[in-house]
């Protein structure tokens, strides 16, 4: 692994500085405690390997993230609100990556595998047979993970249950999360947008082809990688490599640069560069995009990184 | 305060046929005429920005925000804050880089926050037309002392007219309800816009409608040149003045026809217009076929 002056002075050291003494991280330094942020950030610390995972770090992080579960094993956003949310998937993945805290593990998974999105109801699946949306061209019928619940599936949160699923072991994963991935996975075929790339998640509206966005492309190809052969794959990645350029924004080109990355083409030395976008604003003082920059550094993201070659049936 | 009992509101409408001109000078002197209480207060300022846009077409342009930003200091406020947190794209630095707002505010840290990842408390809503009853809404929004929504003049493909009342799902943050913050459409845009508004109504609105948008707004509609700024101290009558410019009939835009009800004034007789007016200044917007009911005949 090359050295990054970005990844080991700024990444590590902001992160390391501004975990809360709760043992969370905020979205900022100094915010509360959030589940997304903490999630991120202790995963890009687990995942990087040129330098020792500061262990007493992550432990306060685990052992944050294990109080803010729920009792019906979600996460909700920041502690005390009253559902859980997308939060889940991320808070799982980084405690599985972590270890040691296997039974919340499964009861995140649990959580996850018995949350479904709004719009798969007997009644809205009937009132859509019948009397077809003209605005939307989605298949309703395919659903995936929503960001909060009683809403309905849309790319990102699908995507981020889907890296977590592929972090399990098979042993792990019971019957009906086969049949769960399959038909989130085919969701996100279906999101796709004509020409490749994926926006949140409306590839059509009154017939008119939606912008693919670099965000939900990225998450959208990660959790797909096992898919890599097909067309929609190899287009998706074209329209990424031809977007890359016109990034202006850490998140997205961090994002972007883990995505081709982990697809086998380089782009580490292609402008603009994630040191050039940290000197606009200094990523706001954002743990997140921190956290993601770090990840994308790391090259060999762990985990969250899809794993080449792998498989499975549509 | 229902509309009835409220005292006529005040819009003006000024012309500006670019982004170019001295646009801080134009609306200092049309807020002038307002004679707000801003002195020594903390001012928000709540521009629409949806998507890294390098076109200028989507987003509120960052020159009418760099404008705002100045006439306020200039007429006394303590700070003046930008604040958005948009509604599908998380890399908010990614929109404000790619608009290049820095070049019209200078360095954003500190000045810029994105509503999305700020800290959040729970309100409830003072109005019940959604099923909502709570929100989580940002801290930067609740501790400003004067809201100012500064939207762009658009059509939109779900209510049909995207202007300062619509602008305000915008600060509903994205770090508890998600991109897109799903919850407010499973609630109903409508409902959600009243209860949001008469939670945190604006204090004062300016229209970007010197390049606006028509057809299959708010993102994908093409750039409508209207020349104008629709500014105003009741983001209803602000709004409904905005769509009389576009050519359409506030009383049959849904929820500006229920907010005309509850938190602000609709009727003409009801607005004091400042500067143009409407008839000078009218500039018919092209509306997907759904909404071709919202068009006006004959000023109707």
């Amino acid at each position: 692994m090359t050295s990054s002056p970005l990844r080991d002075s700024y990444c590590r050291e902001f992160l390391i500085t501004h975990q809360n003494p709760d043992g969370g991280w905020g979205y900022h330094r100094a915010s509360p405690s959030a589940v997304e942020a903490t999630g991120w950030a202790l995963t890009a610390f687990i995942s990087s390997q040129q330098a020792p995972v500061p262990a007493q770090l992550c432990a306060r992080a685990r052992d944050w993230l294990l109080q803010a579960q729920r009792s019906d094993g979600s996460w909700p956003p920041f502690p005390g609100l009253p559902q859980g949310c997308w939060a889940t998937s991320i808070a799982s993945l980084a405690l599985n990556l972590q270890g040691g805290a296997q039974t919340a593990v499964e009861r995140g998974l649990h959580w996850l595998l018995n949350e479904w999105p709004a719009e798969g109801t007997l009644w809205r699946r009937l009132r859509h047979k019948l009397f077809p949306s003209r605005v939307v061209g989605q298949d309703n019928s395919l659903r995936g993970w929503n960001w909060t619940p009683g809403t309905a599936s849309w790319v990102e949160p699908t995507a981020h249950a889907l890296l977590f699923l592929r972090s399990l072991p098979p042993q792990m994963l019971p019957p009906q999360a086969a049949k769960r991935r399959q038909l989130a996975e085919r969701m996100l075929f279906d999101r796709m947008c004509p020409g490749g790339g994926w926006n949140s998640g409306n590839p059509l509206v009154y017939g008119v082809a939606g912008m693919p966005r670099i965000g939900p492309t990225a998450w959208a190809l990660l959790a797909l990688s096992g898919h890599a052969e097909r067309p929609e794959i190899q287009m998706s990645l074209h329209w990424l490599e031809g977007a890359y350029r016109t990034i202006h924004g850490p998140a997205s080109l961090a994002l972007a640069q883990r995505c081709l990355t982990a697809y086998g083409r380089r782009v580490s030395q292609v402008a603009p560069t994630l040191d050039e976008l940290y000197s606009q604003n200094h990523f706001f003082g954002d743990v997140l995009t921190t956290a993601w920059v770090m990840l994308a550094l790391n090259e060999n993201g762990n985990g969250a990184t899809p794993t080449a070659g792998e498989t499975a049936t549509l | 305060m229902p509309s009835f009992t409220r005292p006529a509101s005040r819009v003006a409408i000024v012309r500006s046929g670019s982004y170019d001109r001295d646009l801080g000078a134009l609306l200092f002197e049309a807020l002038r005429e307002f004679d707000l209480p801003v002195g020594g207060k903390k001012v928000l300022l709540k521009p629409n920005f949806v998507e890294p846009d390098a076109d200028g077409i989507i987003n509120t342009h960052p020159a009418v925000v760099g404008a705002a930003r100045e006439t306020f200091l200039r007429l006394g406020a303590r700070s003046v804050q930008v604040a958005e947190g948009p509604g599908h794209e998380r890399d908010t630095e990614g929109i404000v880089e790619t608009i290049r707002l820095r070049d019209f505010l200078g360095p954003l840290p500190g000045l810029f926050v994105d509503l999305n990842l700020d800290e959040v408390r729970a309100v409830n809503l003072r109005t019940r037309a959604s099923k909502l009853k709570q929100l989580y809404l940002p801290r930067t929004v609740l501790e400003a002392d004067f809201i100012v929504s500064l939207p762009k003049l658009k059509t939109h493909h779900w209510v049909g007219a995207t202007l300062s009342l619509k602008n305000m799902f915008g600060i509903v943050p994205g770090c508890c309800y998600g991109w897109p913050k799903n919850v407010l459409h499973w609630a109903g845009i409508t409902p959600s816009i009243l209860d949001i508004n008469s939670t945190v109504r604006p204090d004062f609105a300016i229209v970007d409608g010197i390049i606006g948008m028509e057809g299959n707004g708010p993102i994908q509609g093409s750039p409508k040149p209207s020349g104008v700024l629709i500014l105003g101290d009741d983001p209803v009558a602000v709004d409904a003045t905005c769509a009389r410019v576009m050519g359409l009939a506030p009383e049959r835009i849904d929820y500006l026809a229920k907010a005309g009800a509850l938190l602000g004034h609709l009727k003409p007789e009801k607005i004091r217009q400042l500067g143009e007016s409407v008839a000078s200044v009218r500039t018919p917007y092209a509306v997907l076929p759904a909404f071709s009911k919202l068009i006006a005949v004959n000023g109707k």
